[in-house]
């Protein structure tokens, strides 16, 4: 979902440090409401994931209307086999496509974010504002021209024309990430390296990239998310189906109506592991890469 | 700034980058104005300027008005629900409550998931079937015996986009919920204390010291909300496919390029996009970087 | 070790602020120079054109004898030390302190070689192997040092180096700085706003007031005979005691009247001050709290001039006395007298007397407690005079 609907990571949210509030009786009764609210809403978001999850352990004989909602009789891995059986080549042209799309457009970004905010030229803010509004562009507007673009230059067909469009496209927010966060970089480290006798790349490889990590973490970590999710440069690019990145492959076999549900919920929920998998996992590292200054408002 | 010799190494690394996006952005965008200036109508390409005759084609075709009407409705209830929703779970939790983290995470972990997957579930929730073949979200209601509020969801005439706007919905409270959470949490606390002890009550507090802090945040959020709902597609493909009842611009661009061939009428569409997020986002741009020159 | 000639320098940045006008300074070879002022007076943007991280807007740099304005940061031969040390943060203090070396490119030996030599003479031996966030501000500001000293430059540039310290390590560390300067033998600029670093520090102060150079001069010199109401004001704490006044003939001799006090003027004094043509003319007239004395305190008679004090408040300060008592004559109200003092021309008292407040310095443990009326002897030998229009000493 994060794909191609460019929205600028989520700023660092400050811990309360003193808990106050009103006075000593509403503050029980009221508490008790937040909780109650607080949870109710946490249903909201997770019955889809209880749905997800509970129905694609189903036994296709379950997966009947009535039957929505309720715990599996018989807990059956059969969907998950199937879906792995049509979706693992996809996963594979995904891991494909991801990994050297990230880090190519994570180390581009940090060259330009790092340029951008700290070794600045005459229009470096110029520049910069030119690279965002690349960010919001519908990219409809571009998949044509960009697919002629592809069969005029000969461009290798299939995953590679995918990768060199979101390294394309992900200049923008990669570089709005890292410049926001080397903005954090007091200046006069840049002027002591130059004292030192340090060019440009010099300082960038010897003094900033070695403080970076914060960057790189947020940086990779949405990058992956969205190239992963991506789902209307793939349509557009890829004609292939055996090409196909998963998240495409997942609407084709979903889309018929004819496919059985905990077959659908199986293969929904394998394509979102890998990204769910860096959620849980990472999580913590990109808010805490956030909160260094990855993104300030 | 005379001295090119520290300034130009930098200008020399970013250079490739601006090529590309002067090409793959700016290029391709002023690429896709002509070619819904021409008469690309059909498998055939061709390049002879038609004026805006696509686009008049556009005005008349009727699908066109409905798409719009869909994209306003979806767009309404989308920004709406995202910013309600958004405010009140960081509401709820900007004094600080155990378990903040937790709660966090799952409010935001739908930003994880691809639209499609989420499409997938939230297909099956909004199924239209009613009474005894009612599933998802129906049978829910039934259950609770709320059974009034089944209805036909994203196939409903009136109410379609509006439905269709709830996995949207989903999907981006969390990050609504983020961004005013930091908003709350950037008034000072002392602003609060000193109202406090001027006599005012917690709700005061709020309405006349926190909420004002807020309203950057809502019009960043109102802002980029509003470019993710024109821009949407992933979405409607995979809860509406093609179908006229659900469709979009953004959508029908697709179906008009991939199916019909009509390339200049499909380049009009993406051009109308772009001015729409144009009239977003070049105010909100200057707006921001300005500021930004001001600190 | 190079001298440092500033021909007419300026800087106008882009919005068009001038932070530095028409500079023209000479700083010898080992000589430490200390750059003073008020926040925004310019001497950190002066002190920046020379290092070269500031583009010269007007005038000429000359560092040993080249002219530099042409040239780059890095070939000049010169290293910085940063207010907030700019040390780089991943980096071990043997690392930051050799960066520069290994830029250069030296055999590992002799980069292990100098760092040593340069930590030893730093007191830095026992910490080469760590990072600066474990380190003191103390410490942090001995590598930033190190890391200056080790390259040998042909000068030092020094930007407010002591202001993120403690008061008594900045102390301590001003007679380190000093005497390793002295033992390098390094020509060094020093850039701050504390009149105190300034006096103790250098060989000579040149004092800057909004881009313009003031004075400049040994500390004595500067202290005993400031060249403008800025400098008088702004040299020496407590401030110089200032009040307007007038010059009138009396008997063959020349006596300034303020308010109701009258002190006569010695002969050496009017002719050094070139008192003689300021009579029946106002003037401003300065006396330090220092040469204000307590009633019987020095051995002479207080018949040339004293004030008669009510003391309103007493300050003690345990090495000695200040005594904070009103004068019925007008308060100097100059723009430099302001700018020197911090306050803004608007400035008045909240409540009570609207006139001149002098403050006089007295032993320790004199006897003289609040609301007591008593002499305060005026040191004639010890008065300055200015001019209240161009805000000039007298002698101009």
């Amino acid at each position: 979902m994060t794909s191609t609907t460019a929205v600028p990571p989520a700023p660092p949210i400050p811990a309360r440090t003193r808990l106050r509030g009103g006075r000593r009786v509403q503050r029980t009764s009221g508490r008790l409401f937040k909780y109650a609210a607080l949870a109710f809403f946490a249903v909201l978001v997770l019955m889809p994931v209880y749905v997800l999850v509970v129905t694609s352990f189903k036994d296709v004989a379950e997966t009947d209307p009535s039957h929505a909602w309720s715990w599996p009789h018989v807990w059956t891995t059969a969907a998950w086999h199937q879906a792995w059986d049509q979706l693992s080549p996809n996963l594979a042209n995904s891991f494909r496509l991801v990994i050297p799309a990230t880090i190519i457009s994570t180390i581009l970004g940090s060259l330009n974010g790092f340029v951008l905010s700290k070794w600045r030229f005459p229009g470096a803010d110029i520049v910069f504002t030119f690279f965002l509004f690349g960010m919001f562009i519908p990219y409809q507007a571009v998949m044509i021209p960009l697919t002629q673009l592809f069969t005029d230059a000969n461009f290798p067909e299939g995953i590679p024309r995918l990768v060199f469009a979101h390294v394309v496209y992900g200049i923008p927010i990669t570089a709005l990430i890292f410049r926001s966060y080397y903005a954090t970089i007091p200046q006069d480290l840049m002027e002591a390296a130059r004292m030192d006798r340090a060019g440009m790349l010099r300082t960038y490889w010897s003094v900033v990239l070695p403080i970076s990590a914060p960057a790189f973490v947020v940086t990779a970590i949405w990058q992956f998310t969205s190239i992963w999710n991506d789902f209307l440069f793939a349509v557009f690019i890829i004609n292939d189906p055996a090409k196909w990145p998963v998240t495409v492959a997942l609407n084709n076999t979903t889309g018929s109506f004819v496919t059985p549900y905990n077959l659908q919920m199986s293969a929904a929920l394998l394509a979102s592991l890998p990204t769910l998998a860096v959620y849980v996992i990472l999580g913590r590292y990109f808010i805490r890469g956030l909160m260094a200054g990855a993104l300030k408002g | 700034m005379r001295n090119i010799r520290r300034w130009g190494p930098g200008l020399l690394l970013v250079s490739p980058s601006i090529v590309l996006v002067a090409v793959f952005v700016y290029g391709l965008i002023g690429w896709n104005v002509r070619v819904s200036l021409s008469d690309w109508r059909t498998a055939v390409q061709s390049s002879k300027w038609a004026g805006f005759a696509a686009y008049r084609d556009l005005n008349a075709d009727l699908a066109w008005s409905e798409n719009v009407h869909h994209l306003l409705g979806f767009t309404v209830t989308f920004i709406v629900g995202a910013l309600l929703i958004g405010l009140t779970l960081a509401f709820l939790l900007e004094k600080g409550v155990r378990g903040e983290g937790f709660f966090r995470s799952v409010y935001l972990f739908p930003m994880a998931i691809s639209f499609i997957a989420a499409g997938v579930v939230w297909r099956w929730l909004m199924n239209p079937a009613p009474g005894d073949r009612s599933t998802g979200l129906n049978v829910v209601f039934e259950k609770l015996h709320v059974g009034f509020l089944a209805n036909q969801w994203y196939l409903g005439l009136d109410w379609g986009m509006s439905a269709m706007a709830m996995p949207a919905i989903w999907a981006l409270s969390g990050y609504v919920m983020a961004l005013y959470l930091a908003g709350f949490r950037g008034v000072p606390e002392e602003l609060r204390e000193a109202a406090r002890m001027d006599g005012a009550s917690e709700w005061r507090v709020y309405r006349h010291v926190v909420f004002p802090h807020l309203r950057p945040v809502t019009l960043s959020a109102l802002i980029i909300l509003g470019h993710i709902s024109i821009k949407v597609f992933d979405l409607i493909v995979a809860i509406g496919g093609k179908q006229l009842v659900t469709q979009t611009p953004a959508v029908y661009m697709w179906i008009l390029i991939y199916d019909a061939r009509d390339y200049a009428k499909g380049a009009a569409i993406a051009t109308l996009l772009l001015v729409g997020i144009s009239l977003l986002i070049i105010p909100y741009l200057i707006y921001t970087v300005r500021s930004e020159q001001r600190v | 070790m190079a001298e440092i000639v500033l021909e007419h320098l300026a800087k106008r940045f882009p919005n068009g602020f001038e932070a530095v006008k028409d500079l023209s300074l000479e700083i010898g070879d080992e000589e430490l120079l200390v750059l003073v002022g008020p926040s925004g007076c310019g001497k950190t943007t002066a002190l920046r054109m020379i290092a070269g991280l500031e583009d010269i807007s007007g005038g000429d740099l000359y560092i040993g004898g080249r002219r530099m304005n042409d040239v780059l940061e890095r070939d000049r031969d010169i290293a910085m030390v940063f207010q907030n040390y700019a040390l780089y943060p991943h980096m071990t203090v043997a690392q930051n302190i050799g960066f520069s070396l290994k830029l250069a490119r030296r055999s590992r030996s002799e980069i292990r070689e100098r760092v040593k030599e340069t930590a030893r003479l730093l007191g830095l031996e026992n910490l080469l192997d760590r990072r600066p966030k474990q380190l003191s501000g103390g410490q942090r500001q001995r590598v930033a040092m190190g890391r200056a000293i080790i390259r040998e430059p042909q000068a030092f540039l020094m930007d407010e180096p002591l202001s993120n310290l403690d008061a008594q390590l900045r102390v301590h560390m001003r007679g380190e700085i000093e005497a390793l300067q002295k033992r390098l033998g390094v020509t060094t600029v020093y850039v701050t706003h504390d009149q105190v670093e300034a006096m103790t520090m250098g060989d000579r102060i040149a004092i800057l007031r909004d881009g313009v150079l003031q004075q400049v001069g040994e500390p004595d010199e500067v202290y005993d005979r400031p060249a403008n109401l800025f400098v008088a004001g702004f040299i020496g704490s407590p401030p110089m005691n200032l009040a307007q006044a007038t010059v009138e003939a009396r008997n063959g001799t020349l006596v300034t009247r303020v308010g109701n006090t009258e002190i006569s003027v010695p002969d050496e004094v009017a002719r050094e001050q070139r008192l003689e043509r300021w009579r029946d003319k106002p003037v401003v007239v300065g006396i330090r709290p220092e040469d204000l004395h307590a009633p019987g305190q020095d051995g002479r008679s207080s018949t040339l001039g004293a004030f008669e004090a009510t003391v309103d408040r007493i300050e003690a300060l345990g090495s000695n006395l200040l005594i904070h008592f009103p004068v019925d004559a007008p308060r100097a109200e100059t723009a430099g007298v302001a700018a020197a003092t911090g306050g803004g021309l608007e400035d008045v008292p909240l409540i009570g007397h609207q006139g001149a407040w002098f403050c006089a310095a007295f032993e320790p443990r004199s006897a003289v407690r609040v609301g007591d009326r008593i002499d305060v002897a005026v040191d004639v030998r010890r008065l300055h005079f200015f001019d209240p229009q161009n805000e000039t000493t007298t002698r101009a």
